[in-house]
C-alpha cells in the first residue's frame, strides 16, 4: 500500500471505490465532520478578516523568507539549539542517522509529523535497528496497520471503529466489542512505557519564531509534549516555510490553524520550545536539534505561481471540502499530502512527471479555496500545473490529440460547424464507443436524444 | 556554516530576489464580536469549560491549598509542581509524577480568548503530563484576556518549553468518537486563585 505512485492514482482511486467502499463512507462522515466544525468555528468570529491577515503574514514571510532563517537561526543557536540544513531527504535522513549514532539512540517515540512522512524517517530508522514508535493514537493505529496517513490532520479516518478493535484485538487480545475508550486505554498504557523508555523523541512543527526561536506544536492528546519532555534527545524537523516573525503572529496562526482544522479555539495542547532543559528545570532533552529541510520548497518559491502552495499551515480543510478526496481519502494519490494541497505541492516537491497525473485530480470547482485559511488559490495552481504538463507532453496521448483536433476545429466557425453536423451521426445508441475518450464514461450512462438541428442554427434564428 | 545552508539560503535568494517584498499587516486583533464580559476570568471559565476543562474559584491560596487537600483525599499519590507558591502547604501523600494519580501545577496564565493555562517547564513538565487528573492553579491577575497578550508576558523570562493546555487530553482518531485521557490528562481543574 505505501508503494502507491502519483501514477498509479486513476487504478487506485478505482480499487479503492471497488474494493472498500467502507472507505469512502468513513472518509466522507469524518471529513464532513471536521468542515461543519470548521464552519460553525469560524462562524463566531471575523473569518475574511483574520484570512486576509493570515496570507499577509505569511507573504511577508515568503518574500523576506532569507532574512526569517537567518534570524531563526541565530536565535535557535542562542537559545543552545543545534541547527542543521538539510537540501533533500537523504540529507535530512544522513543528518539524523549522525544525531542518532553520536547520542546510541535506540528507542524512538514520534510526535505526528507530515515532514517526517515526507522523509521517510520511520523505515530509514528501522533499517538501521532502531526502535521507532508513532504515538499519535491515530499514527499508531496505521503504524500497527502498516499504511501511511490518509490525512493530514486525522491519519486513520480511513479506518471504522471495528476495524480498530479487531486490530487491537489482534495486538493486544482485547475483546472484539471493546469500546473507544477501552481501545484508547490500552494504546495509553503501551506507549506510555515507549515514552519513558525512548531515548529521543521526534517531531514536525508547525510554526517557527524567528524572532525568539520558538518551534511551535499543535495537538490534542498530549504525545507531542511527551515526546519533547521525556527523551533526553529532541528532533525536530522543520520546513524551511514554517517561519513565522514573532510571537505576536504566533498568536494569531495558533488559533486560525485549529479553527480551519477541527474547528476549536486552540489545539487542546500546544508546546512552545525554545531549547533544552534550562538549570532551573527538572525535567525536558538535554539536546535539542532542529534540522531545516528543503526538499523542493525553493523549487516551489522561485516558481512565480505555485509559490503561493507555501503558505499553507496543513490543517487540512481543502482535504475536509473536496469532492474527489471525500471518495476514497488520501491512500490513491500515492504522495505524502493529498487531496487538492498535495496536487499542487507534489509537481515541486516531487517533480512534474512524477507527480502526474496528481493536478487533474480535481474537479475544479473551488471549494478549497472558499476554506483555505490562508487563501491559496489552489485551483489557479492546479490549472498552472496542468498548463506545464501540456507544455512538457505529459497528458495522454488521446488527450492531447483530441484537444489539438479541437482546436483546429474551432478555430473557424465553417470547421466547427461542420464538426458539429458530423457528431449529430456518431451511433450513441451504442454506447458512444466511438468516441473512444468517452468510453468508461459512457458504459453506465444513457445517452440523451441529439437535437436534429445544431445550436448555432437556433441562435441565428433567434431563440425564444 | 555548512554548504547546505548556502546552496538553500541562495536558492532562496534568487527566488525572492526581484519580487515585491509584501509589508507585514500589523498586529492580530482577533476580530470578533465583543465577549460577552469584559472580565477575562469570565471568558476563560467558558471556554475552558466548553473544551471538557473544570473551573474552580478560591478566595486565597490558603483556600486552594485546603479545597486540593479535601479533593486529593480520595487519590493515591500527588505530584506536586515545583512553581507552587511556599503558603501552599496541601500535607499530601506524595508520589512522583510517573506513578501519582493526581499532579498538581501552578499555571503563570491564562488566556480567555482560547481557553488556555499557560504551564511553564520550570514547573516541571511531567507532572503536567503524566498523572490522570490534573489540577492547576492560576492567580486571577494573570488571566488575560487575548493570547497575544499572555505570549508578550512569557517571553520576558521565558523557560526551554511552554505547554498551552486548553482542557483534558482528546482523541477522536478511532471511529470519530472522542475519547478523553488518551496520553495527558483526562481530566483537568483549573483552581481560579482570587
Amino acid at each position: 500500500m505505501s508503494k502507491t505512485r502519483p501514477a498509479d492514482y486513476p487504478r487506485a482511486a478505482a480499487a479503492t471505490l471497488r474494493d472498500t467502499p467502507e472507505v469512502r463512507d468513513a472518509v466522507t462522515a469524518a471529513t464532513r465532520t471536521f468542515d461543519t466544525h470548521r464552519r460553525e468555528s469560524w462562524a463566531q468570529i471575523d473569518a475574511d478578516r483574520w484570512r486576509d491577515w493570515c496570507r499577509d503574514v505569511k507573504e511577508h514571510v515568503l518574500t523576506h523568507l532569507d532574512d526569517f532563517l537567518e534570524q531563526a537561526e541565530t536565535s535557535l543557536v542562542a537559545n543552545g539549539v543545534t541547527v542543521h540544513w538539510a537540501e533533500r531527504a537523504e540529507d535530512a535522513l544522513g543528518i539524523l542517522e549522525h544525531i542518532v549514532d553520536a547520542g546510541r539512540v535506540r528507542r524512538v517515540v514520534k510526535a505526528k509529523s507530515m515532514l517526517t512522512e515526507e522523509l521517510g524517517v520511520n523505515a530509514f530508522l528501522e533499517g538501521r535497528g532502531v526502535h521507532v514508535r508513532e504515538t499519535d493514537l491515530g499514527e499508531y493505529i496505521i503504524q500497527l496497520l502498516g499504511e501511511p496517513p490518509s490525512h493530514i490532520v486525522g491519519p486513520a479516518i480511513h479506518r471504522s471503529v471495528d476495524d480498530c478493535r479487531r486490530l487491537f484485538h489482534d495486538h493486544f487480545g482485547t475483546p472484539l466489542d471493546a469500546t473507544p475508550e477501552a481501545l484508547a486505554a490500552t494504546a495509553r498504557q503501551a506507549l506510555r512505557e515507549e515514552f519513558l523508555a525512548a531515548d529521543m523523541g521526534i517531531s514536525g512543527c508547525n510554526f517557527l519564531v524567528a524572532e525568539t526561536g520558538t518551534l511551535a506544536l499543535i495537538e490534542n492528546e498530549g504525545n507531542i509534549r511527551l515526546s519533547t519532555s521525556a527523551p533526553r534527545v529532541h528532533v525536530a524537523f522543520v520546513g524551511i516555510e514554517k517561519l513565522l516573525p514573532g510571537m505576536a503572529d504566533l498568536s494569531g496562526f495558533l488559533q486560525i490553524t485549529a479553527r480551519a482544522a477541527t474547528g476549536q479555539p486552540i489545539g487542546n495542547y500546544v508546546s512552545l520550545i525554545r531549547g533544552p532543559r534550562g538549570s532551573a528545570e527538572s525535567d525536558g532533552p538535554e539536546e535539542v536539534h532542529v534540522v531545516l529541510v528543503d526538499n523542493g520548497r525553493t523549487t516551489l518559491l522561485a516558481d512565480d505561481v505555485a509559490r503561493e502552495a507555501l503558505r499553507c499551515v496543513r490543517c487540512g480543510a481543502c482535504l475536509n471540502i473536496c469532492p474527489v478526496y471525500r471518495q476514497t481519502g488520501g491512500h490513491p494519490y500515492g504522495f505524502t499530502y493529498s487531496g487538492p494541497i498535495g496536487a499542487i505541492l507534489a509537481p515541486a516537491l516531487l517533480g512534474l512527471e512524477e507527480a502526474m497525473p496528481l493536478p487533474f485530480a480535481s474537479s475544479l470547482c473551488g471549494a478549497c479555496a472558499d476554506v483555505c485559511p490562508v487563501r491559496i488559490p489552489i485551483p489557479d495552481i492546479l490549472l498552472h500545473w496542468r498548463e506545464r504538463a501540456v507544455e512538457a507532453g505529459l497528458t495522454p496521448f488521446v488527450e492531447r490529440m483530441g484537444v489539438r483536433a479541437f482546436g483546429a476545429a474551432a478555430g473557424r466557425p465553417s470547421t466547427f460547424s461542420l464538426a458539429g453536423g458530423l457528431l449529430r451521426y456518431v451511433p450513441w445508441a451504442l454506447g458512444g464507443r466511438a468516441l473512444p475518450v468517452l468510453g468508461g464514461w459512457s458504459a453506465e450512462r444513457t445517452p440523451p436524444e441529439l437535437s436534429r438541428e445544431p445550436f448555432h442554427k437556433h441562435w441565428k434564428e433567434g431563440i425564444e | 556554516m555548512s554548504a547546505a545552508r548556502d546552496r538553500i539560503l541562495g536558492r532562496v535568494r534568487s527566488a525572492v530576489l526581484g519580487r515585491t517584498g509584501a509589508d507585514h499587516p500589523g498586529a492580530f486583533h482577533g476580530w470578533r464580536p465583543a465577549p460577552s464580559s469584559p472580565d477575562p476570568v469570565a471568558g476563560f471559565t467558558e471556554v475552558f469549560t466548553s473544551a471538557g476543562g473544570e473551573v474552580v474559584h478560591v478566595a486565597g491560596m490558603d483556600l486552594a491549598a485546603a479545597w486540593v487537600r479535601d479533593f486529593a483525599a480520595s487519590f493515591a499519590g500527588v505530584s506536586l509542581g515545583v512553581l507552587l507558591p511556599d503558603d501552599f502547604v496541601p500535607e499530601l501523600s506524595l508520589a512522583p509524577a510517573e506513578t501519582a494519580a493526581l499532579g498538581v501545577s501552578m499555571a503563570t496564565g491564562a488566556v480567555a480568548e482560547t481557553g488556555s493555562l499557560v504551564l511553564d517547564a520550570r514547573d516541571g513538565r511531567r507532572v503536567q503530563l503524566l498523572p490522570p487528573t490534573h489540577i492547576v492553579l492560576v492567580r486571577r491577575a494573570d488571566v488575560y484576556a487575548t493570547l497575544a497578550q499572555a505570549l508578550e508576558v512569557v517571553s520576558r523570562d521565558p523557560p526551554s518549553a511552554v505547554g498551552l493546555h486548553s482542557g483534558p487530553s482528546k482523541s477522536a482518531d478511532i471511529g470519530q468518537i472522542l475519547v478523553k485521557g488518551v496520553h495527558g490528562p483526562g481530566r483537568v481543574i483549573a483552581v481560579v486563585v482570587e
